[in-house]
């Protein structure tokens, strides 16, 4: 015989002969709902929050860089970027816009007071979009809500077509994928449409754009699609 | 390896738990969790990352019974229910890839015991 625990953490429930608490309970249930109070802060304020995900060295830093130039001052525009150990990263992003850089530290994904330290030290403004740049790493970032909008998934053409069906939590959380490297995909074995396929037998619904940020192939393509997105977000919040 | 913090944030609710009942975190025997295929959990990290964690903190150490859950959704269009085994996302029954994961996420405390003799509030 065991008593339920409830999620309230102040009930104090009488304890039954066996001395078992049930309390089945998300061990990340205050996380999440961190993240979603954040969540719905930026949504009032009109601010779009994408999470960009990736394997390191897929292209996420150049991705930003080709957004930002495509976009030039078209909108308010912040990143956080999260980092081991360097500040390259961010380094490579300050010449368009505020950024900021989120050390982990050796972690090998950010969680929400790490972001939430981050936005603390960007200028004191009201921005369109916020990037969050997440720490290379298609495991472990899967599991943390940093009370993004948008999850965009990385996937560069040198990499190799069978990320998706290794990494499955990372592609069924994610809302977009972006094939990056499209220039070096008639040197590589890559299968876009073998890539799309498994993608989609994990996530059905999932956005695929095809880019070349060093060419800015696709750019407008992405650019669109975020502007679309936010559209839709603010559409959302005006219903009551 | 995140599994590290995530099991920092478990024993912290368990002891926030026996503190709320009163009771000693020494009195607890076992905390039983639960980890679905779809969590991105590793069982076998999380078992070296508690073992890790009492031993730095020098904890008397509960067993950690780790039950695994399986990878089941519900269809969107036909609403019956199908057990996954690996992780094509698609109904048994019409092949939609419109479904809704309903076990195989979790990552869950599912229940703490504590010891005979233990006074609980």
């Amino acid at each position: 015989m065991s008593s339920v625990y409830s999620q309230s953490l102040s009930k104090k429930v009488p304890l039954l002969p066996s001395k078992t608490l049930l309390i089945n309970r998300d061990i990340q249930s205050e996380n999440r709902a961190a993240a979603q109070r954040l969540r719905l802060a930026f949504t009032q304020t009109g601010t779009f929050v994408v999470n960009l995900v990736s394997s390191p060295g897929a292209g996420k830093t150049s991705l930003l860089e080709a957004t930002c130039r495509w976009w030039k001052n078209k909108w308010k525009t912040a990143v956080l970027v999260g980092d081991l150990a360097t500040e390259r990263d961010a380094d490579r992003l300050r010449p368009f816009v505020p950024v900021q850089q989120l050390t982990t530290g050796g972690g090998c994904h950010l969680e929400l007071p790490l972001v939430e330290k981050g936005l603390a030290k960007l200028p004191n403004e009201r921005f369109d979009f916020l990037f969050i740049e997440n720490v290379g790493n298609l495991v472990c970032p899967a599991s943390h809500d940093l009370s993004e909008h948008l999850r965009v998934v990385l996937l560069s053409t040198t990499e190799g077509d069978d990320k998706p069906g290794k990494y499955p939590k990372m592609f069924r959380t994610s809302d977009v994928m972006i094939v990056t490297k499209m220039d070096l995909a008639p040197h590589v074995p890559f299968n876009v449409e073998q890539a799309t396929l498994d993608t989609r037998r994990i996530r059905e619904s999932i956005d695929v754009i095809e880019v070349s940020s060093l060419h800015d192939q696709g750019i407008s393509h992405w650019c669109r699609m975020l502007e679309q997105r936010r559209n839709t977000m603010l559409s959302e919040r005006a219903i009551p | 390896m995140h599994e590290i913090s995530l099991v920092r944030s478990l024993v912290r609710q368990v002891d926030q738990i026996a503190t709320d009942h009163d009771a000693n975190a020494d009195a607890v025997q076992d905390i039983t969790i639960e980890i679905g295929p779809l969590s991105g959990v590793e069982p076998e990290l999380v078992r070296m990352a508690y073992d890790q964690l009492c031993n730095q903190e020098r904890r008397p150490p509960a067993t950690l019974t780790i039950e695994l859950s399986s990878l089941q959704v519900s269809c969107l269009d036909c609403e019956s229910d199908t057990e996954l085994q690996d992780f094509t996302f698609r109904c048994g029954q019409c092949h939609s890839g419109r479904v809704r994961v309903i076990s195989g996420d979790e990552f869950r405390l599912l229940s703490i015991t504590f010891e005979e003799g233990a006074t609980l509030a």
